[in-house]
């Protein structure tokens, strides 16, 4: 492969950055049309309750309404497992029931308080282990294991594995629910005229939001079309047609009136998807030398009220994939409980097992007296593992890279020291963890248009949503690349249905990989119709020209002719198609490991993190700044899980405790310490230009980092998340684990 | 006077905002209240409703300066500046996120101090000057703030980002080069849930040097 990129590699900022800076960008909040209504959602007040009688009467006649509709007045449609549009049986605090549309917010709001429910309240569920137990509140009639039984995974014989090791060790782990606070909630304008709807929406996927709206609404796919040019922040929150979404939808159509729909804070966290809680029960059998023989893992995945995805077996993932060992068994249960539902949140899956699994190796390398890197270097998946249980290897593999630069980053064969031999009531400790999984990998739909104007200027096509990770620049840079253009005269046009083309949404850190693949062969395919075309012109063969910053040169001459200049003798529309496809017999995987610096003061338990070496392999960085910045904010947000974020609903009520930003803590700027990226790169052969993604690998492995490492600093372990101030003073006092 | 020539002989009057297209206009209250305003005040903007207000509601009229330019509107006594700024008078760049005064999306500057437009009833602003995101670029050119984001590469979704280059701009404004510690104090109460502070404060920092 040619090295000497002229735009790949690059620090480059973003592409829409002025737009982003000046307040000039339009969000879907941002979008007022005239005539808008504006819609609210009246939610149950109950975790669990059924409607045994809905009085809108009062609302209906309030002036200034226009529609209200209840789940009398929706089409029968059902998401993933029972989700209607609005719900006579309310499953979770918060869940919809009744919609009204009004001339302005306020209105909404008083007309959503004047509806009269009667509610019958019934028994409810939060824990994921009592939901499973013969007597519980029963959620859906088909129970409230998803699917009636377990995932099972099985590679080799666990019991065999057990008895070749040396050392068999048993622990269990919890993780919590977490919203992802999505900087701009969930909002979208719906606009119905002459019988088709253009829906502005919040969203990562909107070819998933345009597929969704046409089955609710029961209208052909062309009569819907979803934009979204900037969203405020995704983190697999809004990757799929939602329920707001067919509201504003349904009542723009009933009203012919555009319908906005915008969630409040407090709806966001009540009301949206969240990072599912788990239990994990963890059994591995490991030689004295440190090879890993067996690896038994139990998993319940509590998926909420509406499981958006089945998640035990994406938590299942990373117990397969991380370690070799040729003895496995996985068992994995998504139940369903009275809580939000449960759906993507960056790194879907993965940062749990993480947490569990990483600690899990943390204390074995202990018991067995090993350096916890050592063991790591040990026991990861090599390039020829790949995916154990079908034999194909990973694509690219810069694990041992990523562990070895890292240790060498923090100092870690100098400084590491025996855990808990810190002095002083403010102790410190280094910690480490890796991780592997299928984020950054290619998928499809993989697809791209660029299309060549006549005075050689570009315009890029693509179905990529920009949520944040400069995408749109990225598909730049790699047509600029590709076509040998500068940069400056490509300009992208993303995430609308009518015009791009669909890339599968912006989630599990794809778009570099498959928007850019479709990009790539888009670009490729542009130009060879603009060297045909100069070939003809020019009276040579295309094989004998090259382009260069935009100019077509004979090779090896210095006298070129420019695109422009070509099209005006030969008049051409010059249009690139890609479609990329997922190459077979072989795993794409990214790779990572964190080392991180931590100070426990013994007196309060705060933790404070000093600094995280952060080595990930993304194949190859397109833009180096996004790169970075990607790595650092990913990493920011999973100290945050491993530290602070914890939905918490209350017991005896099953109402959320915490739904505001202030009792649900985040990371500011004053809690980031110094953050040292790393990027390594395999130079992945199916990835454009050798890229794979990064989006959501660096969230998944700072929290066991932080554990192991506060572990080192006071030698109390912890295996339930977020370890805060008082978990450490718990842990102190020995009343915890 | 029919309603149009009401509008054009406002738009006469040089309301630089186009008001006319999102109907501010319309409504009962327009006549009588256009009658009263002086060559030296702006025109009025009124709100769209002729709905009885609820009640303990009140009305009043207040004059804005938002970004060296005079308004006038009829706003409602709970309305907050957020509310004023995003659906009277079309400033979208402030942001709606938390609207409770925990994530400073919605920060603006208020007679040279940052606050939260969310967490300001319109009234309080009354007669006050207020500076948001927009009143930073001239035409095309950005503030030597955001070229410093942009160049830096300060954010991400660039969803909270109109929020902290006013609170850069409101530190910077007192205190032209503080410190990084000063820096992220300054910055502490804006939430950037994409989490790009290394590079927002590398940003914030190049900014103050430059200044």
């Amino acid at each position: 492969m040619n090295e000497k990129f002229k735009i790949i590699g690059r620090r480059q900022p973003k592409i829409d950055a002025w737009e982003r800076v000046s307040g000039k960008a339009k969000f879907a909040s941002d979008i007022y049309l005239p005539g808008m209504l504006y819609a609210k959602i009246l939610r149950s007040p109950y975790p669990h309750a059924k409607v045994v009688n809905i009085d809108v009467e009062r609302a209906k006649a309030l002036p200034g309404v226009k529609a209200v509709l209840t789940f009398k007045e929706v089409p029968s449609y059902r998401w993933h497992a029972d989700m209607p549009i609005l719900t006579d049986t309310a499953r979770f605090e918060g869940d919809d029931i009744a919609v009204v549309a009004a001339v302005d917010e306020e209105r909404a709001g008083e007309a959503i308080d004047l509806i009269k429910v009667d509610y019958e309240i019934l028994p409810f569920v939060l824990d994921p282990e009592e939901t499973m137990k013969p007597g519980a509140p029963k959620i859906h009639p088909q129970g409230n294991i998803i699917d009636g039984k377990p995932l099972m995974l099985k590679r080799g014989d666990i019991e065999k594995g057990f008895k070749e090791a040396d050392l068999v060790y048993e622990n269990s782990y919890r993780t919590p629910q977490l919203q992802h606070v999505t900087s701009e909630p969930r909002v979208c304008v719906a606009h119905w005229e002459g019988g088709k709807l253009t829906l502005w929406d919040s969203s990562q996927n909107t070819f998933a939001v345009q597929a969704g709206l046409a089955r609710a609404l029961k209208i052909p796919m062309s009569k819907v079309r979803v934009i979204c040019e900037y969203m405020g922040g995704g983190f697999g929150d809004k990757t799929s047609a939602e329920r707001y979404s067919v509201l504003a939808g349904l009542l723009s159509r009933k009203t012919g009136l555009p319908v906005k729909i915008e969630f409040s804070r407090e709806e966001n966290f009540l009301s949206t998807h969240h990072r599912w809680p788990t239990v994990w029960y963890l059994k591995y059998g490991v030689k004295k030398d440190g090879t890993l023989t067996s690896l038994y893992a139990k998993v319940i995945a509590d998926m909420g009220a509406y499981a958006h995805i089945a998640g035990a077996g994406q938590c299942l993932e990373t117990v397969k994939s991380v370690y070799r060992c040729p003895n496995l068994q996985g068992e994995g249960y998504s139940v369903y409980t009275n809580k939000p539902e449960g759906g993507a949140m960056r790194c879907v899956g993965h940062p749990m097992p993480q947490f569990a699994q990483e600690v899990h190796m943390d204390i074995i390398a202990e018991k067995l007296g090993m350096d916890p890197v050592d063991f790591r270097l040990k026991n990861y998946a090599r390039l020829e593992d790949g995916d154990q249980d079908r034999k194909f290897p990973f694509t690219s593999n810069g694990m041992e890279e990523c562990i070895k630069k890292g240790a060498e980053a923090i100092g870690w064969r100098q400084r590491w020291q025996k855990p808990g031999s810190s002095p002083g009531p403010v102790k410190k400790g280094l910690g480490m963890a890796v991780h592997a999984c299928r984020h950054g990998a290619m998928a499809e739909p993989s697809s791209g248009m660029v299309r060549i104007n006549s005075d050689g200027t570009v315009n890029v096509l693509t179905g990529v949503a920009d949520i944040g990770g400069g995408q749109k620049g990225t598909m730049a840079m790699i047509a600029a690349e590709e076509l040998g253009f500068p940069l400056e005269v490509v300009s992208v046009t993303s995430a609308d249905t009518e015009v791009t083309t669909d890339t599968g949404g912006t989630a599990g850190s794809r778009q570099t990989i498959t928007g850019g693949t479709g990009i790539r062969l888009a670009a490729a395919d542009a130009k060879r119709q603009i060297l045909e075309i100069a070939a003809k012109e020019l009276k040579t063969d295309k094989s004998n020209l090259e382009i260069r910053d935009g100019i077509i040169y004979p090779l090896g001459s210095d006298k070129g002719i420019s695109l422009a200049e070509v099209l005006r003798k030969a008049p051409a529309s010059i249009i690139g198609r890609g479609i990329g496809r997922v190459p077979q017999g072989v795993i794409f995987h990214t790779f990572a490991a964190h080392f991180v610096e931590v100070e426990v003061d013994t007196r309060s338990g705060k933790v404070k993190v000093i600094k995280l070496v952060a080595a990930h392999d993304l194949g190859r960085a397109i833009n180096l700044m996004a790169v970075e910045n990607q790595i650092e904010g990913g990493a920011i947000q999973g100290m945050g899980f491993g530290l602070m974020e914890d939905q918490i609903l209350d017991k005896t009520t099953g109402i959320c405790v915490n739904p505001n930003l202030l009792d649900y803590k985040l990371f500011t700027i004053k809690d980031v310490p110094e953050i040292h990226p790393i990027i390594v790169e395999s130079i992945d052969p199916y990835g454009p230009f050798g890229a794979k993604g990064v989006g959501e690998p660096p969230y998944s492995v700072p929290a066991p980092a932080i554990a192991n490492a506060i572990y080192n600093a006071i030698g109390v372990r912890f295996n339930e998340l977020p370890i805060n101030n008082r978990s450490i003073l718990e842990g102190l006092k020995g009343l915890k684990a | 006077m029919d309603e149009k020539e009401r509008k054009s002989k406002q738009e006469k009057k040089g309301n630089a905002l186009k008001v006319s297209r999102r109907d501010f206009l319309k409504g009962a209250g327009a006549t009588a209240i256009a009658s009263t305003v002086s060559t030296l005040s702006p025109p009025l903007l009124t709100d769209a409703g002729a709905v009885a207000l609820p009640l303990g509601v009140k009305e009043a009229v207040i004059q804005l300066n938002v970004n060296a330019r005079p308004y006038r509107l009829k706003v409602k006594s709970h309305w907050t500046l957020l509310e004023v700024l995003r659906k009277k008078l079309g400033l979208t760049g402030t942001k709606r996120s938390c609207d409770r005064g925990s994530c400073g999306a919605c920060t603006v500057i208020l007679e040279g101090k940052a606050v939260y437009a969310c967490s300001l009833l319109a009234m309080e602003a009354d007669n006050k000057r207020v500076t948001t995101i927009e009143g930073l670029v001239e035409g095309e050119k950005l503030h030597p703030i955001q070229e410093a984001f942009v160049k830096y590469d300060g954010f991400q979704c660039g969803f909270c980002t109109p929020g902290i280059i006013m609170s850069v701009k409101a530190l910077l404004d007192k205190n032209p080069h503080p410190s990084s510690d000063e820096m992220k104090e300054a910055l502490s109460g804006n939430i950037c849930r994409c989490s790009g502070y290394p590079k927002i404060l590398e940003s914030a920092m190049a900014a103050a040097q430059k200044g």
